[in-house]
């Protein structure tokens, strides 16, 4: 008899202990049997550079295959980074772009490639203090003459002209701008010329002139894509960058696009430290450096 | 237990697996697998023909039209001119090649004496983006020598931190407001610079400090139907001519105001420009710069100057000149 009650008690801690691993799955599961869908907010933040926009893509990506989610936001804060990184940014955004609501949530700062980045969002939301625009394109002039030392097999090899260099730069602003006017055209009160001075715009003052459409912060940005994905109730997941990417980060941001060179002493000469391809730079915003004039 | 009591486990085993792992593989087919379709938005997004930027067109010789020869031009390096050798080549072979000379002060030649002995035996002086200032008695020398019909030519890139050709010169200009004209301004030289740069976001060539200026009036314009220059300084003249405009719409980087500003003048002997870039070989024949640096060649060799001015200390008062100047103030 004594046994037997023993076994009773043993089976209903066996029950409590199986139900409070259990009953958090099938919380999760009523809620999410609730949900309508899943919002993703996807971080933009520090300079956009490959690796960055590798994560970013990969997020992105994720949300459009994964059906469950109908919606995301991009919550931004970054001054710019590298154009071509920048471009494939906007690209990534533009393919989600076409499948679901995308919003953009600007925290701190949006400007030049991170503003290139979210020129496909269905909306623009900024806070008072957030910086948008710096739509422009910034690199360094004719290269440094390369040694004698060094040989190079043609006369432009690694040795561009300032014209070159101009023609470049010039290029590369009239693909911005006019993605620029493509995407934000209708709303935009400034004129094309305008937005090519490349300035940036504090965050009241861009929901005047276009740049931005709303003020709000970012729960207002989920809610507002759930919105428009037509999501009553919904579930949120948010895609960090991973945290290893700091240190890959330093060392693309002292990378300026100029030339070092060092000398080496296993060949006796002068070697390129930086690869020789210049790198062309969506000016990273920071007000610091722009009080100076050299942003 | 027998081996033979295993076997119809170990078939249903295999036929289990071979059915879900099989179904697994076949089920793509009827589903159309996971391929999403790819549209080329790179290209689709990209307006390729806005965006080329074609390189400008570089015609031209350079050539001079005067037909004055053995003249000699005096370039000042004495006053840590930020000139680089690479754009004063441009005009040192066109005066050589039309049998002039030219010759450079270095700074022991500038010294004392031996400055006022450098201009007496030269036609005209050149002097470019001068960052340490001349001494009263150089500005002195400087004057004689183009009241003596001494032709002067100033070139000058926006001024760096290190101040600007004119101020330099202790002609007190530098000017905050375009035309202001104040009596403060007003130079012996009759010329003067704004602060600032010139740009044009409207008509630029591939940059938008790389401005047109058309053709106004004078010998310096002659021929020339637009150039190209970058990064210039805006300069303006008490009486004399606007030898060349900007195009319009273009704006003063300090004042952003819209005009036609003139980036090259003549006050009779002495000629501004607010240039230095258009002399560097890779730009000195885009556009019409060619004619133009021909014209200022010209320029430099065609003053009609009289006497040894300046003349020694002890005989100035031989030249009429000097002692009636007001001493500049730097």
């Amino acid at each position: 008899m004594a046994q037997a009650r023993t076994i009773f008690v043993v089976a209903i801690v066996a029950a409590v202990l199986v139900s409070a691993v259990l009953a958090p799955v099938a919380y999760d599961y009523g809620t999410s049997a609730q949900s309508d869908g899943t919002v993703s907010v996807i971080t933009i933040s520090g300079t956009i550079s490959s690796t960055t926009v590798d994560g970013i893509s990969e997020d992105l990506r994720d949300a459009r295959t994964n059906e469950s989610i109908k919606a995301v936001v991009l919550k931004v804060d970054s001054g710019g980074g590298a154009v071509a990184p920048s471009e494939r940014l906007y690209l990534e955004v533009l393919r989600t772009a076409e499948q679901m609501p995308v919003v953009a949530s600007v925290q701190g700062v949006g400007a030049s490639g991170a503003y290139y980045g979210m020129l496909p969002a269905d909306e623009i939301f900024v806070l008072s203090s957030t910086q948008v625009g710096s739509v422009g394109v910034i690199g360094s002039g004719g290269a440094v003459p390369v040694p004698d030392s060094v040989i190079r097999s043609g006369p432009d090899k690694a040795q561009p002209t300032t014209d070159q260099r101009e023609r470049t730069v010039e290029s590369l602003k009239r693909q911005f701008v006019g993605r620029v006017m493509e995407h934000r055209g209708d709303e935009l009160s400034v004129s094309r010329e305008e937005v090519a001075y490349a300035k940036t715009y504090l965050g009241p003052k861009a929901v005047e002139n276009g740049y931005a459409d709303q003020i709000g912060a970012l729960p207002t940005a989920i809610d507002r894509a759930a919105g428009m994905a037509g999501l009553e109730n919904y579930d949120v997941t948010r895609q960090e960058p991973p945290q290893s990417l700091g240190l890959v980060l330093l060392t693309s941001q002292t990378d300026n696009g100029t030339m070092i060179y060092k000398r080496s002493a296993q060949t006796n000469g002068l070697v390129p430290v930086t690869r020789p391809l210049m790198v062309d730079e969506i000016a990273p915003y920071n007000p610091e450096v722009n009080a100076n004039g050299s942003a | 237990m027998e081996a033979r009591d295993l076997t119809g486990p170990a078939v249903a085993f295999v036929v289990v697996v071979a059915l879900i792992v099989g179904g697994a593989a076949v089920l793509p087919i009827f589903s159309g697998g996971d391929t999403p379709e790819v549209s080329n938005l790179a290209q689709q997004q990209a307006d390729l023909d806005a965006v080329r930027v074609t390189a400008a067109d570089e015609t031209g010789e350079i050539t001079m039209d005067s037909d004055a020869t053995g003249k000699t031009v005096l370039v000042d390096k004495a006053h840590e001119n930020e000139f680089s050798d690479e754009k004063l080549s441009t005009l040192v072979n066109t005066l050589v090649e039309n049998g002039h000379e030219v010759r450079f002060v270095t700074q022991e030649q500038a010294r004392g004496s031996a400055w006022n002995e450098s201009l007496r035996s030269a036609d005209a002086l050149l002097v470019a983006n001068p960052t340490q200032a001349y001494t009263p008695e150089q500005l002195a020398g400087v004057r004689a020598f183009n009241d003596a019909g001494g032709r002067v030519l100033l070139l000058s890139d926006p001024a760096s931190s290190s101040g600007s050709i004119l101020s330099i010169l202790g002609l007190g200009a530098g000017s905050q407001q375009p035309s202001s004209g104040g009596p403060g301004l007003s130079s012996t030289f009759g010329v003067a610079g704004h602060s600032g740069y010139l740009f044009n976001m409207h008509e630029y060539q591939h940059n938008f400090k790389s401005i047109y200026a058309t053709a106004g009036r004078g010998s310096l314009s002659q021929d020339v139907d637009r150039v190209v220059f970058r990064g210039s300084v805006a300069v303006s003249t008490d009486g004399g001519q606007r030898a060349l405009t900007s195009i319009e719409q273009t704006k003063l980087s300090t004042t952003r105001r819209a005009d036609t500003y003139a980036v090259a003048v003549q006050s009779g002997d002495v000629a501004m420009v607010g240039d230095t870039d258009f002399l560097a070989p890779t730009d000195a024949y885009t556009a019409d710069n060619e004619a133009f640096i021909g014209n200022l060649a010209d320029f430099l060799v065609s003053g009609q100057k009289t006497g040894n001015a300046p003349g020694p200390p002890s005989t100035e008062s031989e030249n009429g000149t000097g002692p009636t100047l007001p001493m500049p103030t730097l």
